[in-house]
């Protein structure tokens, strides 16, 4: 009877893997505590980031110089965790760009993201008490192919001047074609990604460079929302975990212990 | 090479050498190619997606099935029999994720665009609810099982992996943002930052190569162009000779 | 301004100059009679893909994605060509899809062209279905079976009436898949693909891409890794050596030459500028 149980179970569960799920829910039981704790106002610690400071004295320097801010938000969806990161961060630059009345422009690859941008942005300058400021102009759809928006990026770049190029989400091949530009025009640049492989032009040609999950972290340090705060104290006490697992595991597994690696193990 | 293939291929090496003109600085040869490329892309891509994607999804599924006289009797004589003979060969449930890709367009919409939340809500929890736990599996535990190896110092293969533990262990706590990088801490930090740099420095040196291969591609199209050009040429000079 | 200033400050275009000779330096040794041909070293992880196509038998399936557009042509085309060659040459059947949104028409080019030399007949020795949106949503459908999202080929053939679509139903029913991949769908068919159905997976991607996927390779999530220009030319390499190629049809290893002497001026200038770097500090202090 219960093996007739398992079995019609199995096309709806995968046995295979139950430890997939059982570190879905620790994890997402981490960060329903951490969000419990910041919605109650509790303070959480979170280390200042170096590249803030930039980002801030990037869209003031735009402001001194008369020119504009260009804020790029990665070529991908709004699936993509990047992009959703980069809207929250252009929410706030945009909030700085309405208090200091510089001007904003985000030219955007995928259709899905525009609404989002338009959003974001709209939201940045209403909390600047400057909604009449807002110019829906100022985000733009570009090109949903990858180097027909580069191609388009560096035009805005090369005639429009920016005097500060913000670069935060999922960029690809067209980063360093994108920083170089950036460079060449002498604008300060402030770049945040975490894909690894384009992390390197970023660190190149860009004043300030925020790497892989910092780019999540100033996302959180910038809204101040317990969701966020919370979600990032929920990741770091799992990296926590991780890395005791580590050690525990390359101790264990030197001692001929197996059993602890297998709990792992996903077929 | 027939004619109309070195007429491409010409077109080809003049649009490439307006995109290298750029290296010189930015001119109109330039800005040409590069309003080209965007241009072509995107009309390409719309042509495609209508016929992949709306034709056999919409058009054939949806429409083309359904037996029109039927479908304008059902409403002259108002009789469901008719309406369901006329829908029978159609999946007009297809029509649902159309209305909220049609959803979508009323962002253009100040008063509507509330509207195109429902559509974004669905297909961001669609595409979050599916990578979560796939991600999960394939970036996070079936890296740890592999990194998880018995270390010793015996053997290369040994010290290779008690070297990867270690610092693996720390650029993770480079990453760490609940504590200050402060004394044990900070220096370990400090060997997560340099393998990182170690890392983009290897990544660098890939992409530098993908990018080599890109020129070197380009130039032995435009060296295979100067051939083919070299050829036309003496084959009209030699018939204009004839003539 | 001194000399290390100078060095630190070279005009870019210096620069080019000197990649552009660099560059053109094979074609006038190769003028002058003095050909360079570079055997290239063989990696593990491009052996393992050539060896596993190898392994494959007589009316085996493989699966082919060519996620790719023309942008990225120059360093995975002739890696999706090599395969190709190989499977048609040992009567592998092969199905492809292109997902890469610029890529179908080129793929077309290439599958056409290639079944041609080997007299391989559409829908008997291999099948092509083209692109649809959502690379991830199309991957997981495939996987679980094909007309889900290709109820029709590429060429608007349905798949019901091609003989090589009867014995396969999903990518599971062939013997596994290389992807050649320019972007994230090279992610997509990690995490979407393999890693949710359990099939054997290869990626050929751009130099770019590939120190990220050398993890996937030592956590056995891939069995096969081609990265680049380079790796195209050691599957090249090792398809001469099988028999399946001549020198003469070779593509990514005429670029080779190029990429030496490439490498050599960037190394040089960027000793040159660390030498300016470094000398102009030390006079600052």
């Amino acid at each position: 009877m219960i093996s007739k149980i398992i079995f019609y179970l199995s096309f709806w569960f995968d046995f295979n893997r139950v430890n997939v799920l059982v570190t879905l829910l620790v994890f997402f039981s981490f960060l329903i505590y951490f969000i419990g704790r910041a919605k109650k106002g509790k303070s959480l610690f979170i280390r200042r980031i170096a590249g803030l400071d930039a980002i801030e004295e990037a869209v003031g320097r735009a402001t001194e110089m008369g020119r504009p801010v260009l804020y790029i938000p990665g070529i991908e969806d709004m699936d993509n965790i990047q992009t959703v990161a980069s809207m929250i961060i252009l929410g706030n630059v945009a909030k700085m760009a309405a208090r200091y009345e510089t001007t904003l422009i985000v030219p955007i690859c995928r259709p899905f993201v525009v609404p989002v941008a338009e959003e974001s942005v709209q939201q940045g300058y209403m909390a600047a008490g400057r909604p009449d400021a807002y110019d829906k102009n100022s985000v733009r759809y570009i090109s949903d192919e990858q180097f027909a928006y580069t191609a388009g990026v560096n035009g805005i770049m090369l005639r429009d001047k920016p005097a500060a190029n913000l670069l935060f989400g999922s960029f690809f091949a067209e980063s360093l074609i994108m920083a170089e530009t950036g460079f060449s025009t002498g604008a300060i640049q402030v770049a945040g990604t975490a894909n690894i492989h384009q992390l390197p032009f970023f660190v190149v040609a860009c004043d300030y460079t925020i790497i892989g999950e910092e780019l999540y972290a100033v996302s959180a340090y910038l809204s101040k929302e317990p969701k966020l705060l919370g979600t990032l104290k929920g990741s770091d006490l799992a990296k926590l975990i991780i890395m005791i697992i580590l050690i525990l595991g390359a101790i264990l597994a030197t001692a001929n212990v197996e059993w602890f690696r297998n709990l792992f193990f996903v077929q | 090479m027939s004619l109309v293939d070195f007429m491409w291929m010409s077109i080809g090496a003049l649009l490439t050498l307006f995109t290298f003109s750029y290296l010189y600085k930015d001119n109109p040869f330039y800005k040409f190619a590069e309003h080209l490329v965007v241009g072509v892309s995107a009309g390409y891509f719309a042509v495609l997606l209508y016929y992949s994607s709306f034709m056999p999804k919409v058009i054939d599924t949806v429409f083309r099935p359904i037996e029109w006289k039927y479908f304008i009797l059902a409403f002259k004589q108002i009789k469901p029999e008719y309406l369901l003979a006329a829908l029978k060969g159609s999946q007009w449930w297809y029509l649902v994720p159309g209305i909220l890709g049609v959803m979508m367009w009323t962002r253009f919409s100040r008063k509507l665009s509330w509207i195109s939340r429902f559509s974004l809500a669905f297909y961001m929890g669609i595409g979050i609810g599916a990578s979560i736990p796939l991600t999960l599996q394939n970036y996070v535990l079936k890296h740890l099982t592999s990194t998880i190896q018995p270390v010793n110092f015996t053997s290369l293969t040994g010290i290779w992996r008690l070297l990867i533990v270690i610092l693996v262990f720390c650029t993770l706590v480079y990453f760490f943002f609940s504590r200050e990088h402060k004394g044990a801490f900070g220096a370990s930090a400090k060997v997560g930052i340099w393998v990182l740099m170690i890392a983009f420095g290897a990544g660098f040196g890939l992409t530098v190569m993908g990018r080599v291969a890109l020129l070197a591609e380009r130039v032995i199209f435009l060296r295979d162009y100067w051939v083919e050009l070299k050829y036309f040429l003496y084959m009209l000079f030699k018939y204009g000779m004839l003539l | 301004m001194g000399f290390y200033e100078k060095l630190m400050s070279l005009d870019r275009r210096w620069v080019y100059l000197c990649v552009a000779i660099a560059v053109v330096l094979p074609f006038l040794l190769e003028e002058f009679g003095v050909p360079i041909f570079i055997p290239p070293y063989i990696t593990p992880e491009v052996k393992s893909v050539y060896n596993f196509v190898e392994k494959l038998r007589e009316d085996d399936v493989l699966f082919l994605a060519i996620d790719y557009d023309p942008m990225a042509k120059a360093e995975l085309h002739p890696v999706a060509r090599a395969v190709l060659k190989q499977c048609f040459k040992k009567n592998v059947k092969v199905i492809i899809s292109a997902l890469s949104q610029n890529g179908p028409g080129m793929a077309e080019q290439l599958i056409s062209q290639t079944a041609k030399e080997y007299n391989k007949v559409d829908g008997v020795d291999y099948v092509y279905l083209g692109y649809k949106p959502f690379p991830a949503l199309v991957i997981m459908g495939m996987s679980q079976n094909f007309k889900l999202f290709f109820p029709k080929d590429y060429y608007g053939t349905p798949l019901d009436s091609l003989p090589m679509m009867a014995k396969v139903r999903n990518i599971k029913d062939t013997k596994g898949v290389i992807d050649v991949a320019a972007g994230s769908v090279a992610d997509m068919w990690i995490n979407e693909g393999a890693g949710r159905y359990n099939y054997p997976l290869a990626l050929a991607v751009t130099g770019v891409m590939a120190a990220d996927y050398y993890p996937f390779l030592n956590s056995g999530q891939l069995f096969g890794l081609v990265s680049g220009m380079k790796g195209a030319a050691e599957y090249e390499y090792l398809m001469e050596k099988g028999g399946y190629m001549k020198k003469e049809e070779f593509d990514a290893s005429r670029g080779m030459p190029i990429q030496m002497f490439a490498h050599i001026v960037v190394i040089l200038f960027i000793i040159i500028g660390n030498v300016g770097y470094f000398m102009s500090r030390r006079k600052k202090s």
